[in-house]
């Protein structure tokens, strides 16, 4: 027997950490898993970290490549050679395009791999570039409507502090903010641990008492979802009535404060939007604003921090663009223990783009000007484009679908109608470690390696004062392949030359070089040091504080606005004559809201939130996560025990789109009129199509906001015992 | 000297990562066998609503009830560090004795897999980590720091005397080495 070994790497999920996993191998075989032991600040795993060693032996992994055998979905697949498989690929790549132009061939990966520099979603995307070209996607699930505002309010997505920075603060609102589930960043929950043992204040915003506001917070302030932007109006108009606004920091730094001060106060509409307002819309009562709005405006430094779920929601970006507003009009942009309430990236820790060039043109930083729009296919309407085409206003017929990454048919609205689009298509290649609900609707099926059978450079996730080398721990499972191996050989069937003039370890030098430009994480370690301790921690000597030089020296250092200045009003929106878009932050109410007559039929709001033993739809088939908690349905029990439902009761959760069966918790954990489901469950439709999964799609519209926002949390629903 | 956990039940958020990298680094497959388990509970009526968590594995009492209720004397506790460990040759089975063990304990803490006459398994203290000077994988797995363990003298001194909370009360009987820092309402 040979020694055991210690491999370093880590998880390069859409998981909301980077986490330090030290994988334990003998003769071959991964044995155990610990985590960062090392020195401060350390980079601890979670829950679906430690359970990586079933990850990777999981009895379902797709084992070789397979071809469909029976109908399409049905999931009967016959196992077929490499070469089969890729033959089949590349002629159907090269027939679609030459039949049909090569926008009839849709991509769409997804956050399967998320922050590796090199395998990814970039293999096939250079390979379907260099073939001629492809339809694209455009949008997120998660963060959309805060990346939009984002640029629009400050021309910058980096508008981050380190985390590190929270214990400076005097009071922390977690406005839909639920780290102890979703990790937003390694450590953050550690941080918000210590912020509440120093007294810091904590208040949560949620339609839920989440576990972050039940282990961080002080007070819970429960708001009916889509609402959260007439809450944040509210308050401005508490500020401004008490004249608590930070006068001189909105006549230095803003434009248009008095348009929305206009708006706020109610000259504009007649309507002042005043605490009780607010109250008949958001459900928070008018004391509980007013105090809120007094002490975010006078317990200074304050941090407003959302990522994304209130803006996972029709007119999301408003809720992005009045928690700006609300920051600038206290001041808390440019200093320690505030945070300007924008997309939220830290400076360090980015991925180097400049040197890789490949994905530029659908990089965050290049959207919202509504260019990639018109190039691609908006995450929530994929189904739609593929039933309808040119004919319905999208860019091209769409014939071929590529899936990677991704497992589309689960994680964008609407998956009974997907059910129909995947019919629809010409081919569907897919490249995967599982049979997933996507995968079950491949022509052909292509096995993927897991990052612990090959070698990568991973930033943060997100952003953060760290790198980290992912060490190929094990070879690659049964006849599994990296996508770019994968995508080199359809390169060579193709006639595609220099698609890959490099090894893997090639790449990854030329990378990890191009990261060097990258101004706070110098000096770097050189590439192999950084390979064998496997994580590079950035030292930072304070805080890192966006704004700092905007803020001190404001004639030398405009914001990249088009003003250069922090934008309450935007130019740029009033040109693009959207009512939905308003050129300063506006309420406005979103459709299946609880006014909407169809509430009358379906009287329920439905929310869809992360769940701790997911990465969205990745591991749920994982034992040791599965079996942690059920998904189920979140249901107060005043609404239970209208329809007597009783805890772990099979509900009925239904609409026009669909219906899914699953246990109730009965719960006092969410607001009575609101019912949640765990985003990532795999859909399972049963003889009637009725999901047995808990698939949250299957109950959202297949619509989007104005600017791009994902519309999680935008649905009615009933719910009845079965 | 008896080595003991602390738990601080303020800081727990739920995870579950300590349960799961002890089944991973003890070779535990899913199922009925638990040797740190994650329980929370809730309280109260909307909006006044209180959440906890407990995270227990076996507390290596003082005088562990299981060791006294074995037939066989397949439990022992050592007398260099106090952990209570099992033999799963002596060990008669689930089927055979009944699981004496696991009645007795108060905390439930002997475990037993879904095969027939399944042998006793419970946490160990990671025995084989302590001869390496480390702690219990779920200590260092806790992303919030809200676990730690070592000689009980000494987590006394650094975290003062636990307290009970709801989901555990400090057996008089057995002394569970164990000490609580609970989670009060804000």
């Amino acid at each position: 027997m040979s020694d055991e070994k210690i491999v370093l790497t880590s998880c390069p999920h859409d998981c909301g950490g980077r986490c330090v996993l030290k994988v334990h191998v003998r003769d071959g075989v991964i044995t155990r898993i610990e985590t960062d032991d090392g020195e401060e600040p350390q980079l601890r795993a979670c829950v679906r970290g430690r359970a990586y060693r079933q990850r990777v032996y999981a009895p379902d992994r797709l084992k070789f490549p397979m071809k469909r055998a029976g109908k399409r979905g049905e999931g009967r697949f016959k196992r077929i050679t490499w070469d089969e498989a890729l033959d089949t690929v590349a002629s159907e790549l090269k027939r679609v395009k030459e039949t049909y132009g090569p926008t009839a061939i849709f991509y769409v990966p997804y956050s399967g791999n998320t922050g590796t520099f090199l395998h990814s979603q970039l293999a096939v995307f250079r390979l379907l570039t260099m073939l001629g070209g492809f339809t694209p996607t455009w949008g997120s699930a998660s963060f959309w409507g805060s990346l939009f505002s984002s640029q629009i309010t400050y021309g910058t997505i980096t508008t981050g502090h380190t985390r590190d920075d929270l214990l400076n603060s005097r009071l922390i609102i977690m406005w839909g903010f639920n780290p102890a589930e979703t990790v937003l960043i390694t450590n953050t929950c550690l941080t918000l641990t210590q912020a509440k043992e120093k007294g810091i204040k904590i208040v949560a915003i949620d339609p839920r008492f989440t576990d972050s506001a039940a282990s961080f917070a002080t007070e819970w302030i429960p708001i009916r979802p889509g609402t959260d932007t007439a809450l944040l109006i509210a308050m401005a108009y508490v500020i401004i009535q008490d004249s608590l606004q930070n006068q001189k920091f909105l006549d230095m730094y803003t434009v248009g404060f008095d348009r929305f001060k206009g708006y706020v106060l109610g000259v504009e509409d007649g309507v002042p939007k005043t605490p009780a307002w607010a109250e008949n819309i958001t459900g928070v009562s008018a004391a509980v604003i007013e105090k809120l709005a007094k002490e975010y405006a006078l317990m200074k430094p304050a941090a407003l921090l959302s990522l994304g779920a209130p803006g996972r929601s029709a007119f999301g970006e408003q809720f992005h663009r009045s928690a700006s507003t609300l920051a600038a009009m206290t001041g808390n942009i440019g200093i320690h223990g505030g945070d300007p309430a924008g997309f939220g990236f830290q400076p360090v820790g980015l991925q180097p783009l400049s040197g890789v060039g490949l994905i530029s043109g659908l990089m965050p930083g290049n959207l919202p000007e509504g260019t990639a729009q018109k190039r691609g296919v908006h995450i929530s309407r994929v189904w739609d484009a593929i039933l309808r085409g040119k004919a319905g206003g999208y860019p091209a017929d769409l014939k071929l679908l590529y899936v990677t990454n991704g497992n589309p048919l689960n994680q964008f609205p609407n998956s009974n109608k997907g059910v129909e689009a995947l019919k629809k298509l010409e081919f569907i290649v897919i490249h995967e470690q599982f049979m997933t609900p996507t995968a079950r609707f491949a022509d052909i099926l292509l096995p993927v390696n897991t990052h612990l059978e090959r070698n990568d450079i991973i930033r943060p996730w997100f952003s953060g004062p760290w790198y980290m080398y992912l060490n190929k721990a094990i070879d690659s499972l049964y006849e599994s392949k990296s996508d770019l191996e994968i995508c080199t050989e359809l390169a060579e069937r193709l006639g595609i030359e220099g698609y890959s003039d490099k090894t893997e370890d090639e790449w990854l030098r030329e990378f990890w070089k191009s990261a060097q430009e990258m101004t706070y994480s110098k000096p770097l370690l050189d590439y192999d040091t950084l390979k064998e301790k496997g994580v590079h921690k950035i030292k930072v000597q304070r805080p890192i504080v966006a704004f700092k030089e905007e803020i001190k020296d404001p004639k030398k250092h405009p914001f990249p606005t088009p003003s250069g200045k922090i934008e309450i009003y935007s130019r740029r929106l009033s040109e693009m004559n959207n009512p939905g878009l308003p050129p300063i932050p506006k309420y406005i109410e979103t459709w299946e809201g609880r006014n909407d007559p169809l509430a009358k039929k379906y009287p329920l709001q439905f929310i869809s939130t992360h769940f701790k033993r997911r990465i969205h739809s990745n591991m749920d088939n994982i034992p040791w996560l599965k079996e942690l908690e059920d998904q189920e349905l979140w249901i107060n029990s005043i609404d239970a025990r209208e329809r007597n439902i009783n805890h772990g009761d099979l509900v009925r959760i239904f609409n026009d789109r669909g219906e899914v069966i699953i246990p109730a918790k009965v719960t006092e954990r969410i607001m009575p009129g609101v019912v949640s489901i765990y985003q990532g469950a795999w859909y399972n439709p049963d003889q009637r199509g009725v999901d047995r999964g808990g698939c949250a799609n299957v109950l959202l519209k297949d619509e989007h906001s104005p600017a791009g926002a994902f519309c999680s949390n935008t649905a009615l629903v009933q719910v009845q015992k079965v | 000297m008896q080595m003991g956990f602390y738990f601080d039940q303020s800081r727990c958020i739920g995870c579950y990562t300590c349960s799961v990298a002890c089944k991973d680094w003890n070779d535990i497959q899913a199922g009925p066998a638990n040797w740190r388990r994650v329980i929370s509970m809730e309280r109260g009526k909307y909006p006044n609503v209180f959440l906890s968590y407990l995270s227990l594995s076996c507390n290596h009492c003082e005088k562990p009830a299981c060791a006294m209720a074995c037939p066989v004397n397949a439990i022992t506790k050592r007398e260099e560090d106090g952990i209570v460990v099992v033999d799963r040759e002596i060990c008669l089975g689930s089927d055979i004795c009944g699981m004496p063990c696991k009645h007795t304990c108060p905390y439930e803490a002997p475990q037993f897999g879904e095969e027939r006459n399944a042998k006793m398994q419970m946490c160990h203290f990671c025995l084989d980590r302590v001869r390496e000077n480390k702690k219990p994988v779920c200590v260092d797995a806790c992303p919030v720091r809200a676990l730690d363990a070592g000689p009980l003298d000494e987590l006394r001194e650094k975290y003062r005397e636990g307290k009970n909370v709801k989901g555990f009360t400090s057996s008089e009987e057995t002394h569970p080495s164990l000490i609580i820092k609970p989670r009060y309402a804000p």
